[in-house]
């Protein structure tokens, strides 16, 4: 740290910004007669965060999104593996599936909003349905890789041992490719929250995002940015989790 | 007293010492560097003549390229005073060249062979209609006539080397420092890469300050060497070379003067080796 | 594997995507599934070719294209101007990455309601979403790559003597293209899926409305057309990053 000053034993210049501009916006709010519709003290976003965890809105809405995020992760995972790990295997049925799945790639996610609305109606189902679409895709290419990069004498092993179809893909595939499956995992957490929050500001009644979505119809600021607050908390804390649990169990095989 | 250049007792004080120390083209007087809490060369005294090539040999670790760079201008001494033409200097000069041992990475992987060469007359503000000449002419120089147009990464070693020693040339300088610049390159392409830059040496009165590892090399090359030991480093020999120019790879190599002075580069590494050692 | 095997197996890739459309119809035909959720291909494709030809999807097509491109250009100048004048400054960054690091993972979407509280349902407020969606890994891989520079080639452009600026132009920015391009390619996806949302909640044109305003009167074969055209943004405009990207990476092997 050889910039800066030692006034604190910590580099402190990465805080200046952040606490300046939070005192700042606080300064003018509490002196300033701004339209407050849209602007917020950092104290009041506060203390509608508390309120909202108190009377137990934060953990319902925040349930209801999890879920959500979590059932589509789930689902995505299980239909991204099942496609992957054979397309993985086998050239010949990669190229075969190749025009169907290529078709299907560029279609964006959000795109699926309507149709899922269309058939599933509001609820938890449409919202599942579009994370799973989401989640898929990085799902099966990272699959993919992660088989196409397996050590080929690992392969050869198995052949020489006898093993069955489904003893080598339990017993040598899995656990080979299972770090960067869990890599996958983690980066698809992500995606699964940011489209969850996505359907719920833009179609579905349940979750932090309609919550934020109606802080901000009902004029409420302070509501509205102590929801964001609770969502990228949501999501830190998810990844960091993930992060620790990842370091944990795979160590310098990550 | 420690420092002081030292010579074989039975040698008169060299020629080309007392040239260069009364007209050097570049000169370090005192000079000692700290990096990062550790002392790395100590009251270091160089001077260099017009036309001169002095190499500097040592064990790895003992300073020779953070001396080089105080020489470029690249590092600033702790203590002393690198001058150019009696001036201090205090930050790279146009006039000054640095050839890097690492190629692959000393070069522009995005441009070609004319593209990088031609950087350097950009940095010296050479404009645009005439650099195209002189890009060629310096490409025909290093013997790259033909590749303008080719990639780094579709060189060969040695030729990314010379494409390198021509962006170095186009800046058309006074001093050329080149830090072990063959070092990575196979036998045969060293020696001619040798021959190369003497010749063009000899043909633009260029002093070289030239790092190296390799003892044959170092008298190869040079009219003196210089040892480097210590740690501190501290130039602890001074060895003239008074073996005919131009030098040939094979007669020069066999002359019974190069074998002597070889052995005597040998003992100064052996001291250094045993002197380690024994700390 | 031989080319020809190679190419056998794609042939019969296209054999196989034929085969499924003609599935689709079949299942259609037989109300397997009900139409309304799965209308036969051929209907799909009557409703594509009537909304270009004689609806809006065209007008459609092309403001989503707009809103796309705008928010993207804003995005990159913004992006990739601060990211170098960030990665080129060691203090700099250590002013500013822990704040950048701590919003990064922040979802884009999320400040959708922030942005229509300030700017309300509008051609603005769609289009700063989308820059601030696409702005964010542009900025981030412009940093990583402005401030991972070869540190030797800093040594020979100082040793040339080359102006800050000079530095940064050809030395610097060719050295980040390759991390500015990837950070590009993220904000082409974010900026065409903040275009379909933004349309979707302002109602303003786009296929964002287009699919949404179907799938309200239960038009399931103009959403499906709607969706199919969004597909044709993404494929093209990827499509289009690839040859331009590849067109600047051509010196890596």
């Amino acid at each position: 740290m050889r910039g800066a000053p030692r006034l604190l034993p910590f580099d402190w210049r990465g805080l200046v910004l952040p606490v300046g501009f939070l005192l700042a916006i606080e300064l003018i709010a509490t002196m300033s007669t701004i339209e407050r519709d849209a602007f917020a003290a950092p104290s009041a976003v506060l203390a509608a965060a508390a309120r909202t965890l108190s009377s137990g809105v934060t953990l319902k809405a925040a349930g209801e999104t999890v879920i959500t995020a979590g059932a589509g992760l789930l689902l995505g995972l299980v239909i991204g593996l099942l496609v992957g790990i054979p397309l993985g295997l086998f050239r010949r049925a990669d190229l075969l599936m190749m025009v169907p799945l290529e078709s299907l790639r560029p279609v964006p996610p959000v795109a699926l909003i309507p149709l899922s609305l269309l058939i599933f109606g509001f609820g938890y189902r449409m919202e599942i349905a579009v994370v799973a679409f989401a989640v898929v895709g990085p799902i099966f290419l990272f699959t993919r890789s992660a088989i196409r990069g397996i050590d080929p004498q690992l392969m050869e092993v198995s052949h020489a041992l006898g093993l069955g179809f489904l003893a080598q893909v339990t017993k040598i595939v899995l656990p080979a490719i299972l770090p960067r499956i869990f890599v996958a995992f983690r980066i698809a957490l992500g995606i699964a929250l940011v489209v969850a929050v996505t359907v719920e500001i833009t179609a579905n009644p349940l979750g932090l995002g309609y919550r934020m979505t109606i802080a901000q119809q009902s004029l409420q600021p302070d509501l509205m940015f102590a929801l964001l607050l609770w969502i990228g908390l949501l999501g830190w804390s998810l990844n960091a989790l993930l992060v620790r649990a990842e370091a944990r169990l795979f160590g310098a095989a990550a | 007293m420690p420092g002081q250049l030292r010579t074989h007792p039975w040698q008169p004080r060299p020629v080309a010492e007392a040239r260069a120390a009364a007209d050097p083209v570049i000169a370090a007087s005192g000079v000692s560097l700290d990096l990062g809490g550790t002392a790395v060369l100590s009251d270091i005294d160089l001077a260099v003549a017009r036309g001169e090539v002095v190499c500097i040999v040592g064990a790895s670790g003992c300073g020779k390229t953070s001396l080089l760079r105080l020489l470029a201008g690249l590092l600033r001494p702790t203590a002393g005073e690198v001058s150019y033409q009696g001036n201090p200097v205090r930050r790279p000069r146009s006039d000054i060249a640095f050839v890097f041992q690492d190629y692959g990475k000393a070069l522009l992987p995005w441009r070609n062979a004319a593209q990088n060469v031609s950087l350097a007359l950009e940095a010296i503000g050479v404009p645009k209609p005439a650099r195209a000449k002189r890009i060629e002419e310096l490409l025909v120089k290093v013997g790259l006539a033909g590749h303008a147009a080719k990639l780094p990464r579709e060189l060969s070693g040695g030729m990314q080397q010379r494409l390198q020693i021509a962006r170095c040339l186009a800046q058309e300088p006074s001093v050329l420092l080149m830090d072990e610049p063959f070092g990575a390159l196979d036998a045969m392409t060293r020696q001619a890469l040798q021959d190369e830059t003497l010749a063009i040496a000899a043909a633009s009165h260029a002093s070289i300050v030239f790092v190296t590892h390799d003892l044959d090399e170092a008298i190869y090359l040079g009219d003196r060497v210089l040892g480097l030991a210590g740690s501190p480093g501290r130039i602890s020999e001074t060895v003239p070379v008074h073996l005919p120019r131009p030098r040939d790879q094979l007669t020069t190599r066999e002359n019974p003067e190069f074998v002597r002075l070889r052995r005597a580069l040998h003992d100064f590494i052996g001291t250094v080796e045993r002197d380690r050692r024994a700390q | 594997m031989s080319r020809q095997e190679r190419l056998l197996w794609s042939m019969a890739s296209i054999g196989l995507a034929v085969f499924l459309v003609i599935a689709v119809a079949k299942v259609s035909e037989i109300r397997l599934v009900s139409p309304i959720f799965l209308p036969p291909p051929q209907r799909i494709w009557a409703a594509l070719v009537k909304g270009l030809t004689m609806g809006n999807f065209g007008a459609m097509f092309l403001a989503t294209v707009r809103h796309m491109v705008v928010g993207l250009t804003l995005a990159a100048c913004l992006g990739i101007g601060l990211g170098a004048m960030i990665g080129t400054s060691a203090s700099a960054r250590a002013y500013l990455m822990p704040t950048l690091e701590f919003l990064r993972p922040f979802p884009s979407s999320a400040i959708i309601p922030v942005t229509i509280a300030f700017f309300g349902l509008t051609e603005t407020m769609m289009l700063a979403v989308i820059a601030f969606g696409s702005f964010w890994p542009i900025l981030m891989a412009t940093i990583h790559g402005f401030s991972t520079v070869e540190p030797r080639l800093e040594d020979v452009s100082r040793a040339l003597g080359l102006s800050r600026q000079s530095a940064m132009m050809k030395i610097a920015l060719p050295h980040a293209m390759p991390d500015i391009l990837g950070g590009m390619r993220i904000g082409l996806t974010m900026a065409l899926v903040l275009a379909t949302v933004g349309e979707m909640l302002t109602g303003r044109n786009g296929l964002g409305q287009t699919i949404l305003l179907a799938a309200r009167s239960f038009r399931t074969a103009d959403l499906y057309a709607g969706i199919i055209l969004l597909g044709v943004i993404g494929f093209a405009s990827m499509l289009i990053f690839d040859r331009v990207e590849r067109r600047l990476l051509r010196w890596r092997s």
